[in-house]
């Protein structure tokens, strides 16, 4: 097997007397869509707080491209090329879609601050750069006729679009979605598959996606971890993980309703 | 009844009112203005009065070009601090941040007040005056503050400035997506140091003497109502209220005592009337609209 892109090893997280994450390990290969389900309070978003970097693990390391990144800041992980989005949705919401994409977009390209200021010939032309990648982002996403509007005000499947956008726009190898699909109607859910499976042929992504909805995963994903109660308890294509006798438990022999929401 | 000394009063409020502006533009409330601002006063107070190089009179005159130099190095000695002080502080968030910051205003006054040279309670007194009337101060003043809202306005349309608004709205968020937002806000709290360092330099000279109670806690309040009043979504809210601010006391002056009570009456009002500030982007883009149907 080829170097993973992403790789966390033992990766453990205590809150207080809650072991939230228990030596989980697992690898993400270049290129695939990896999922994440397990029942609620799993520990799923925990991971992907850890892995970009907005807490830090209590033991265990993270690798990027085989070298470890734990404990790193997360807008170092960012510019590393790992990029994600947030289950509670954190846009800047006071801020117009298009402002949204060129936050994180002023790195590319980089400029100075001087440069800005001073609005030289560089400053302009780099600034046109981010307008015409912040258009084609939100073209291909579908809301360059929201472009003006105050993010805040946005209907709901918008800014679940637009986080994504965003997310995009730090030009990432990596993209964690962390349920995507939550609060979608069926139809809704079907053209977010599509959506994601579109995005990683033109961006050239590897994905990992936390999502509720199995069936959706189960289309979409190349393979999947299972977590319950913080463990790692399966891992594999979405048949291996269908028929696992430990995950058909987790869902079903325990009734923590992992088909909510 | 408004002369030129209340009108140079008034741009040094508006100035002010930018320095406590810049970082709340990045979510941060810092109350340090009136530290600065003492710092710089200070610095242009002794160098004017003690160092002769930079071509004091015997009878009370001062260069121009002096007075440049101060308004710098008053600005450059402030802005260090920021940046020391800064590093330790901005970890601080919210009205923890407010703390901090008004202690530094106190440290720094007591060591004005304490320190050997800088006059005790008396201060700094007869500091040259690089123009024969008020009206002299209005050009640096303006300039000034021509100089301060220019960068306020460039921000708007670059990195820095879309990396503070991103702080202000979700700081987390700004830093997953790439954003040093350590660094924003200090260079945030610089600018404000540095724009709060150059104006005490110019108030100094104006002002005529200098002493510790320049920059106070009281100062502190003052400039954040500047902020709060005229509104702190654009640069020009804080410009209007430290303009407002500090002209109404004076205009008030006929009523007699009570015009504390009507001038605390404002700052109360104010925030219930209009809880954005006087002025929102709502209300200068309707005016922008306004202005373009207006044009023949």
């Amino acid at each position: 097997m080829s170097q993973p892109l992403l790789e966390v090893r033992d990766l453990s997280r205590r809150f207080g007397g809650l072991l939230a994450l228990d030596r989980v390990s697992l690898a993400v290969q270049p290129g695939e869509i990896f999922g994440l389900i397990g029942p609620n309070g799993a520990g799923k978003t925990t991971l992907f707080n850890l892995i970009s970097g907005v807490t830090p693990p209590s033991s265990g390391a993270v690798l990027w491209r085989g070298a470890a990144i734990t404990g790193q800041q997360p807008h170092r992980l960012n510019r590393l090329g790992l990029a994600r989005t947030f289950q509670n949705l954190r846009l800047f919401e006071g801020l117009s879609v298009l402002d949204n994409l060129l936050v994180p977009l002023q790195r590319h390209p980089r400029t100075s601050t001087a440069a800005g200021v001073l609005n030289s010939a560089s400053h302009r032309r780099a600034e046109r750069q981010r307008l015409d990648t912040a258009w084609q982002l939100l073209e291909e996403l579908g809301l360059s006729a929201l472009a003006e509007r105050q993010a805040g005000t946005l209907a709901y499947g918008d800014r679940r679009r637009l986080e994504m956008a965003r997310a995009l726009a730090t030009r990432p190898a990596l993209l964690l979605l962390d349920e995507p699909a939550a609060g979608l109607n069926p139809a809704e859910k079907d053209q977010l598959c599509e959506l994601i499976g579109a995005l990683r042929q033109r961006h050239q992504l590897t994905v990992m996606i936390i999502e509720h909805h199995v069936p959706l995963l189960m289309r979409l994903c190349d393979r999947l971890a299972v977590l319950d109660f913080g463990v790692r308890i399966a891992l594999g294509t979405p048949e291996e993980v269908r028929r696992d006798p430990q995950v058909i438990e987790a869902y079903l022999g325990t009734g923590t309703g992992g088909n909510a929401s | 009844m408004i002369d030129n000394g209340l009108l140079v009063q008034m741009l040094l409020g508006a100035l002010l009112g930018l320095s406590v502006y810049l970082p709340l533009a990045a979510g941060q409330l810092s109350l340090a203005t009136p530290a600065f601002y003492a710092v710089g006063g200070t610095l242009a107070a002794l160098l004017s009065t003690r160092w002769s190089a930079l071509g004091a009179t015997a009878s009370g005159g001062f260069p121009v070009p002096s007075l440049l130099l101060e308004l710098v190095l008053g600005g450059l000695l402030a802005g260090l601090l920021a940046l020391l002080v800064g590093r330790l502080v901005l970890r601080l968030q919210g009205i923890y941040l407010a703390i901090a910051t008004i202690a530094l205003v106190e440290i720094v006054r007591v060591a004005i007040l304490n320190l050997p040279f800088t006059g005790g309670a008396v201060g700094i007194f007869a500091i040259p005056q690089p123009f024969a009337t008020a009206a002299g101060y209005l050009l640096p003043a303006l300039a000034l503050l021509a100089l301060a809202g220019w960068v306020c306005q460039r921000l708007e349309g670059m990195p820095l400035g879309r990396a503070m608004a991103a702080i202000r709205d979700d700081e987390l968020a700004a830093r997953c997506m790439g954003i040093d937002t350590t660094g924003a806000k200090l260079t945030a709290f610089v600018l404000s140091a540095v724009l709060a360092g150059s104006t005490g330099a110019l108030a100094a000279h104006f002002l005529n003497t200098w002493n510790a109670r320049q920059g106070s806690f009281d100062a502190s309040i003052t400039t954040l109502a500047f902020v709060i009043l005229g509104g702190s979504r654009t640069w020009l809210g804080p410009v209007v209220g430290g303009l407002l601010l500090t002209a109404l006391p004076e205009l008030l002056r006929p009523v007699g005592d009570v015009r504390l009570v009507l001038f605390g009456l404002v700052i109360l009002l104010g925030p219930v009337l209009a809880p954005q500030g006087l002025i929102t982007p709502g209300l200068l883009e309707r005016l922008g609209r306004w202005g373009e149907g207006g044009k023949p």
